[in-house]
């Protein structure tokens, strides 16, 4: 195993409806498919279904309607500000949690995988901080060590959520060049956000509101009225007529 | 010299200090995974919420661990209702239950089941009262802790670390949580005749408070806190003896003031740090 030659991924949802025990469908009408390589924006607003997507296809909720086919194991890498910064674990300790799977209980974390994770870390640029405790390191640094954890995971498709809430443009910029890098071995990336300019940076973008509004390029996606759709009355769309910025208070109740 | 020899020659001393070090193994190593996922009170309440079951035990013929079992169980379910079904957030929820259990306790208690000096011993623990099956429920949760803490260290370091993220790391979280409560029950129900229903606490949250204070890493952490939690209980045993206290208080006394010498030696050395 390594954490640099993954095979080729691919996503294919079709129809997709999702919902959370004993309600009604939290998202619905999802499809779209994706190669490896390929950098997805899901762009929406809060409570839009961006998260409930993802855990639709971490399978962790139920799929009521359509399909999910995923060629790739899956990793998902949460907001930092969602990790226990007072826990007692360092950048390497979250780097080996991608391996506690296929640790059999009884046994220690394999040699192998230490060096997968030490890999890891060098990866999204942590090699001189694996003793660093995870709630001493920027948020940046905090972001790369939950991505070197799907690494270990070997996840060739990585449903990121936010994952430049509270990070700064310097480390925005590095994780964007590991972002490229992630894609140039074959890997998909999912990233949640609610920023359209961020949105624009991708290969294509999925925006939701409830149920899928569109998916294809940015620059033919996100027209005025799909982001309308998408946001509704918190929409303002300047001058121009193609930059536009959603208006809405940021919080973690997806 | 005769302060620590004669209580180790007294029998009922001897087997009151193996209850009280057996329970510091599980409370120690307990302890670090409760203050860690931030059950404290919870631990606290489901200790309390044993009172009434612990006075109807003797007057219904009822094993006192059962009854105990019995009433903490109906705590966790009326919780889990009220939190879940009736929306009540999970604080408010544990503090209402823990004052309703107090007051159930003490109704049966003065009113129903007169039980005169006994209910202090309920309470707060007794020296006399350490029987074989309490000898052999301590050596069991001991056990239990120490092979539950190296089989699901890493699902219950995983999911407190990052609860949204554990399940995709291919981590059953939900049965880890089951099984952290499951133990957690039995511990407390095991810590009642050394330490009491009011004073669970001094087992399972001070000794690793502390040593939260003193460790960097989980390894240390739970080999601090089970130390923490031995010399504790020994030494408040032995304080309890010379001084005709009950063990609970005498132990909690000898935890606390060590977690506020630690605390303070932490403050002097590193003033500006904050307290996680």
């Amino acid at each position: 195993m390594s954490v640099s030659a993954p095979a080729r991924a691919r996503i294919e949802v079709s129809g997709l409806a999702a919902s959370y025990a004993q309600g009604p469908s939290a998202l619905r009408d999802v499809t779209f498919s994706a190669l490896g390589g390929q950098a997805i924006a899901v762009l929406g607003p809060n409570g839009g279904g961006k998260t409930t997507l993802f855990r639709a296809l971490l399978g962790e909720i139920a799929v009521v309607a359509g399909s999910v086919a995923i060629d790739g194991h899956t990793a998902y890498v949460p907001q930092t500000e969602r990790a226990r910064l007072d826990f007692p674990v360092s950048a390497l300790d979250v780097a080996l949690m991608g391996a506690y799977a296929r640790t059999p209980w009884y046994r220690r974390v394999a040699e192998n995988d230490r060096r997968l994770a030490l890999d890891a870390l060098a990866r999204v640029g942590l090699e001189d901080r694996p003793r660093e405790r995870f709630g001493a390191l920027s948020g940046g640094q905090r972001q790369r060590a939950l991505i070197a954890r799907a690494l270990v995971q070997d996840a060739r498709v990585l449903l990121l959520d936010e994952p430049f809430a509270g990070v700064d443009r310097i480390s925005e910029g590095a994780i964007m060049e590991m972002f490229d890098g992630l894609r140039a071995e074959g890997r998909i990336l999912l990233i949640a956000t609610h920023d359209i300019e961020q949105a624009r940076r991708w290969d294509r973008v999925l925006c939701l509101a409830g149920a899928q509004i569109a998916y294809g390029p940015p620059a033919t996606t996100l027209s005025t009225e799909v982001l309308e759709a998408t946001y509704g009355a918190e929409i303002v769309v300047l001058e121009d007529g193609t930059r536009a910025i959603a208006v809405q208070h940021h919080d973690h109740a997806h | 010299m005769r302060w620590l020899t004669d209580p180790i020659t007294t029998p009922y001393m001897q087997r009151a200090l193996v209850a009280v070090a057996l329970l510091g193994v599980a409370g120690g190593l307990l302890g670090a995974w409760i203050v860690l996922r931030r059950l404290a009170f919870f631990a606290h309440a489901a200790g309390s919420a044993t009172f009434p079951g612990l006075v109807v035990a003797g007057p219904w013929g009822i094993a006192p661990p059962v009854a105990a079992l019995g009433a903490g169980l109906a705590f966790a379910g009326l919780l889990s209702r009220l939190t879940r079904r009736a929306g009540t957030g999970a604080d408010a929820a544990t503090g209402l239950l823990l004052a309703a259990a107090l007051a159930l306790g003490s109704v049966l208690a003065s009113d129903v089941y007169p039980s005169g000096a006994g209910v202090d011993s309920l309470l707060f623990g007794t020296l006399l009262g350490v029987s074989d099956r309490d000898l052999w429920l301590a050596g069991g949760v001991a056990a239990l802790a120490l092979f539950s803490s190296a089989a699901l260290a890493r699902t219950w370091l995983a999911t407190g670390f990052d609860p949204s993220g554990a399940p995709a790391l291919g981590l059953d979280a939900a049965r880890g949580d089951r099984l952290l409560l499951v133990l957690l029950a039995a511990t407390v129900v095991a810590a009642l005749p050394a330490v009491g229903a009011l004073l669970v606490s001094t087992l399972l949250v001070v000794p690793a408070a502390t040593a939260r204070l003193l460790s960097g890493s989980l390894r240390t952490l739970l080999v601090v806190g089970v130390a923490l939690a031995v010399a504790e209980g020994v030494v408040g045993l032995l304080l309890a003896y010379h001084l005709n206290l009950p063990p609970g208080p005498a132990i909690a006394v000898v935890g606390g003031g060590l977690f506020a010498c630690v605390l303070a030696a932490r403050t002097i050395a590193r003033p500006r740090e904050v307290v996680a």
